[in-house]
């Protein structure tokens, strides 16, 4: 018997009872799918990571406290006197902070800086204008709306020269930032920005949470890193009073994290895979016992033993393979469905399909041999006495 | 045709071996029409199974179409099967998930002929049993005799010297049996050797060589070698 035949005798075979051959796909079907959106998944939220790395940008520099540490706003001279690659320094002071517009409230991240932060190139304003050296050097009560502060606060429409009342002060609306997007933390679209000398008289310190560096490239912000390293240790005696990182850095150890994730969900999937697999080889012995009496007839008629391996090993790949395309398609309608349905990007990667076919080819195989196995060793006499 | 000498069967049991057959010689020349006779349990279907090398003897010497078959493996018995022997039941066997030309092309499709030669043959072999009309129908849309023909059919198509018949009308009426025989007598007549195996001394009466079998021995009896 050639290959073509064995495959034409497996695929009526699969034809001839639709129902059961669907149900016994069922397994690998969904463990595909499975594999597919959650890889998809996974990958989703990375990329969501990645995005927000975008938003700062890769070569901005966190310069952080450690606790105790003494860091004011002479700080930003400091580091500007002593980092020459540095194209901007930016001072962050951040705040929880209840903001109320009439009888709405609303908690949001504050953050105190200067017009230096939109340098950074991760401001782009919806509509107004970012924070202006005029707001400092004036102290005015002016604030920048995150996307989802103006949205909470004033629906769609534009708020700017509304008021809104901020740490017992009232604030007037200069400007708000478009979305983001997704993100882990508190994203820039739950922030507002205020003056650097507001927030700090407001929250009656002359501490700062953070200075950002940042460079024009890559190498400069490395350099910078290892600079900055170097003279805080040496200032503070410990390399811990002070960190400095870029945000893609700190990132990176989320990302980490969310692949082991993904391998996880992928793993489980598998799994799932393995089980559809073992539902396969219940069928396959079912259908090897109720076709005793055909194994003997095709013994009789001249298949050799591998005839019958063949012959059954292939319907058993036919069904893994089958799933495996419906499960594909599948996990593509999934994948198109899980935004819309979870609320969480899924983002599809033809890998996850190669995976998921060389899994269900190799679940086919494995759990397809014991029954043709099984078959071709039945004695042909015994197969034909067989009843039914 | 069939030359066998002192063929022996034995059959492990709980609680020791039992002979099936004991020391069977005979020769069943081309050309016959012979009928291999008994009761259930005088060894005749054990006998046929070793003819057709579905089962190897314990001991004894075969010879098929003048070739010594004794050290055959399944798979030389597979290949000569698939050459040589055309099946047909007591049961008729066919699949129920093929056409009866589906059925009929079967032993074509291990002997690895082409799908349009295969087809094309089956056809013409289908048309010959006169069941032309109906080679597109399944098993179970058929009259036993016509499944019956299909069988016959399907042992032809490779064009065998031999056919092994297994009760052949056991499953049939009495006239749809006489049809099958007559059948079966035609087949005869253009040069094929045909072996029966029945319980029936009617149909034993309508071949020229009748092997009567008891106790897992052959009688020197009741017509004997005639032919």
């Amino acid at each position: 018997m050639t290959w073509a035949d064995s495959l034409r005798t497996a695929w009526a075979g699969m034809w001839s009872s639709k129902l059961r051959a669907l149900l016994t796909m069922l397994g690998v079907i969904i463990g595909v799918a499975a594999v597919i959106t959650l890889v998809a998944i996974g990958n989703g939220a990375s990329q969501a990571v990645a995005s927000r790395i975008e938003t700062l940008g890769t070569n901005v520099l966190f310069v952080t406290p450690g606790p105790g540490t003494p860091f004011t706003t002479r700080q930003v001279a400091y580091i500007r006197d002593n980092t020459p690659v540095a194209r901007v320094v930016v001072p962050l002071l951040n705040s929880g902070g209840q903001l109320s517009v009439g009888t709405s409230t609303l908690s949001a991240l504050v953050v105190g800086t200067t017009p230096g932060y939109q340098a950074l190139g991760a401001i782009h304003l919806a509509a107004g204008r970012f924070l202006a050296p005029a707001d400092l050097a004036l102290n005015r009560d002016a604030v920048v709306l995150g996307a989802n502060v103006s949205q909470a606060l004033f629906g769609g429409g534009n708020p700017v020269g509304a008021h809104v009342s901020l740490l017992g002060q009232r604030f007037t609306v200069v400007g708000v930032l478009q979305p983001v997007g997704q993100g882990p933390g508190t994203s820039q679209d739950n922030s507002v920005f205020i003056p650097l000398p507001v927030a700090q008289f407001l929250l009656s310190t002359q501490k700062l949470s953070a200075v950002l560096v940042g460079a024009s490239s890559p190498l400069a912000a490395s350099q910078a890193q290892d600079l900055l390293t170097n003279l805080y240790t040496n200032r503070f005696g410990s390399a811990s009073s002070v960190t400095v990182a870029s945000e893609d850095q700190v990132l990176a150890t989320l990302s980490a994290t969310r692949a082991t994730f993904t391998n996880l969900l992928a793993g489980t999937a598998l799994i799932s895979l393995v089980v559809g697999g073992i539902g396969i080889m219940n069928i396959m012995l079912v259908s090897v016992t109720e076709r005793t009496r055909e194994i003997g007839v095709r013994r009789a008629v001249g298949a050799v033993p591998e005839d019958v391996v063949l012959q059954f090993l292939l319907e058993a790949m036919v069904l893994s393979l089958t799933g495996g395309a419906l499960g594909v398609g599948a996990g593509l309608v999934m994948v198109r469905l899980a935004p819309v349905f979870l609320k969480t990007p899924a983002v599809f990667t033809p890998s996850a399909v190669v995976l998921a076919f060389v899994f269900s080819t190799l679940v086919g195989l494995v759990f397809g041999l014991y029954p043709a196995v099984k078959a071709s060793r039945l004695h042909p006499i015994d197969a034909l006495r067989h009843s039914g | 045709m069939i030359r066998v000498e002192r063929l022996v069967k034995d059959y492990p049991m709980a609680g020791g071996t039992v002979r099936a057959l004991h020391d069977v010689s005979f020769e069943i020349p081309t050309g016959s029409l012979a009928a291999i006779m008994g009761q259930s349990g005088s060894g005749k279907t054990t006998l046929l199974n070793l003819l057709a090398g579905l089962d190897g003897p314990t001991s004894g010497r075969y010879w098929l179409n003048g070739r010594d078959v004794s050290g055959f493996g399944v798979v030389d018995w597979s290949r000569e099967r698939n050459r040589t022997i055309g099946f047909v039941f007591q049961a008729f066997n066919l699949l129920p998930t093929l056409s009866a030309l589906g059925n009929v092309e079967l032993p074509l499709v291990y002997r690895r002929v082409p799908p349009r030669q295969r087809r094309e043959r089956a056809q013409a072999v289908l048309e010959a049993m006169g069941l032309a009309h109906r080679a597109h129908h399944r098993p179970t849309e058929l009259s036993g005799g016509q499944q019956q023909r299909v069988a016959i059919a399907r042992a032809l198509v490779g064009d065998p010297p031999l056919l092994l018949a297994d009760e052949p009308t056991g499953n049939l009426d009495a006239e749809t049996g006489d049809e099958i025989l007559n059948l079966l007598a035609a087949l005869n007549g253009q040069g094929r050797t045909i072996v029966i195996v029945t319980h029936s001394p009617e149909v034993a009466a309508r071949c020229r060589m009748v092997l009567q079998m008891r106790d897992g021995r052959l009688l020197p009896t009741a017509g004997g070698v005639g032919a």
